[in-house]
């Protein structure tokens, strides 16, 4: 059974040192089979809700413009508490 | 919670509007937590006065606590469908089962969660109604935030700030002068069992408190609206699979009598389905104020249940509201914005990182 999604974003940040939330997006997408505006924002809530706990930090943002509106990009990487609480939680080997 | 916003602006306005936006859900859901909870008060109460649970004589102290086991029991089930109706229409069953599945790590927070939140904190409170009654039941559980903050603060290292704290004990004062007055015109020296309303409006506060920090474990790593959905599961098989078979099986009491009773008879079903209707999308509110604004946070804003409480109790009863209500609600409403106030920024960085990594690496 495919891992559930908080724990399939915090392995794939495990397995770089730093991601854009777009190249997450994309990579959930093709992991699930899903796509649209909804799975998006989703995604991006389950982000920020991984760096509200502290298991993922912010180290670097940008503002795309784009036709008129604005989108707000982070950069992700996985901290050492997160990295503690995937061993805690089986997602990562201790 | 988009990262898009309308129109171009500099990259710290759109950080500070994110983080606030942020923010806001986190205290929005908190909110709808209170609102909710406090209108659970009111169908908790009443199913009380219907078959087959107005039957059961007020002496007999075995046989009224089986009656909560029951109505607690299928009081979950009723919660379950709605945390599954919830969660079709967001599209996360598929993560719900990912997530029951990882027990040894994961959803074993949501199965001892479910034991504090269950089997001590709606059983207690339960109790509580049945026993005392409602305004009893809601003043019991008003101290499960400084529970759930202390036990996140030792355990897991979350970060109180001053200004939080003294927002949460301006709630707590807040919610004492609401119903201290209450509490003591509902104490009846003619009721031989009183005792146990006590000991269950004990359990509720206790195990309120104690569930946001055990359930805060699992919710690092998963989803919140799965999570609760997780922990339904669980208190569903305690009460199925080991209390209510137990009791069944080694002791007279009539629990299969009231079991049957329960979901044949109309009205009691009608108040157990509005009870969990209230109590599936308070959880599920309060479950998501945790992941955005911590869990003392989002227990103190959810402890403004108790002015809910009165509003919706004053208004089925018609019973209007004495002056230390007001007193109380502006201290209660004073209190949430006290911690409301806090910078935005802070919110979104809410554990001692510090700490934990050095207590992680002692362990």
């Amino acid at each position: 059974m495919k891992l559930h999604q908080k724990g399939f974003l915090l392995v794939a940040l495990s397995k770089s040192n730093t991601l854009w939330d777009d190249e997450l997006i994309v990579q959930a997408f093709i992991e699930y089979n899903i796509f649209g505006d909804y799975s998006e924002k989703t995604i991006r809530i389950a982000l920020d809700e991984l760096s509200a706990a502290g298991l993922i930090t912010r180290v670097e943002e940008k503002l795309e413009m784009n036709k008129q509106r604005a989108k707000l990009l982070f950069r992700y990487q996985l901290s050492d508490f997160g990295k503690a609480r995937m061993i805690d939680t089986g997602l990562l080997d201790g | 919670m988009s990262n898009f916003t309308a129109l171009p602006t500099t990259l710290t306005q759109a950080l500070h509007s994110h983080y606030a936006r942020n923010q806001r859900w986190g205290f929005m859901w908190a909110l709808w937590t209170a609102i909710l909870w406090g209108a659970w008060y009111v169908p908790g109460t009443a199913l009380w006065y219907e078959h087959p649970y107005v039957d059961i004589p007020i002496d007999h102290q075995s046989t009224r606590l089986a009656a909560t086991a029951v109505m607690t029991w299928i009081h979950a089930i009723t919660v379950f469908l709605f945390l599954l109706l919830w969660n079709t229409s967001l599209g996360k069953v598929k993560d719900y089962a990912r997530t029951m599945v990882r027990f040894r790590k994961i959803s074993k927070w949501y199965a001892l969660a479910s034991l504090c939140g269950g089997p001590m904190a709606i059983f207690g409170s339960y109790m509580a109604m049945g026993f005392i009654g409602p305004v009893f039941a809601a003043i019991s559980s008003l101290f499960y935030p400084v529970i759930g903050a202390v036990i996140a603060r030792l355990w897991y290292k979350e970060k109180i700030s001053k200004r939080a704290a003294i927002g949460m004990c301006i709630i707590i004062f807040g919610g004492m002068v609401i119903y201290g007055p209450s509490l003591f015109g509902e104490m009846d020296a003619s009721n031989p069992n009183a005792w146990l309303g006590y000991v269950g409006g004990i359990m509720s506060a206790i195990g309120w408190g104690s569930e946001g920090a055990v359930a805060g474990r699992a919710m690092d790593v998963s989803d919140p609206d799965v999570g609760i959905h997780c922990r339904f599961s669980f208190e569903i098989l305690f009460w199925g699979v080991f209390i209510l078979p137990a009791l069944a099986m080694f002791t007279d009491l009539p629990i299969k009598s009231l079991i049957i009773e329960t979901v044949t008879h109309g009205k009691a079903m009608l108040w157990i389905i509005l009870a969990s209707a209230c109590h599936a999308y308070c959880y599920t509110s309060f479950y998501k104020s945790f992941s955005l604004i911590g869990v003392g946070r989002g227990e103190a804003i959810g402890n403004l249940y108790a002015v809910f409480a009165l509003i919706f109790i004053a208004a089925f009863t018609l019973q209007l509201p004495q002056w230390y209500f007001i007193v109380g609600l502006i201290l209660t409403v004073l209190g949430s914005f006290v911690m409301f106030s806090e910078p935005a920024e802070s919110v979104s960085n809410l554990r001692d990182h510090t700490d934990m990594n050095s207590n992680t690496a002692k362990g």
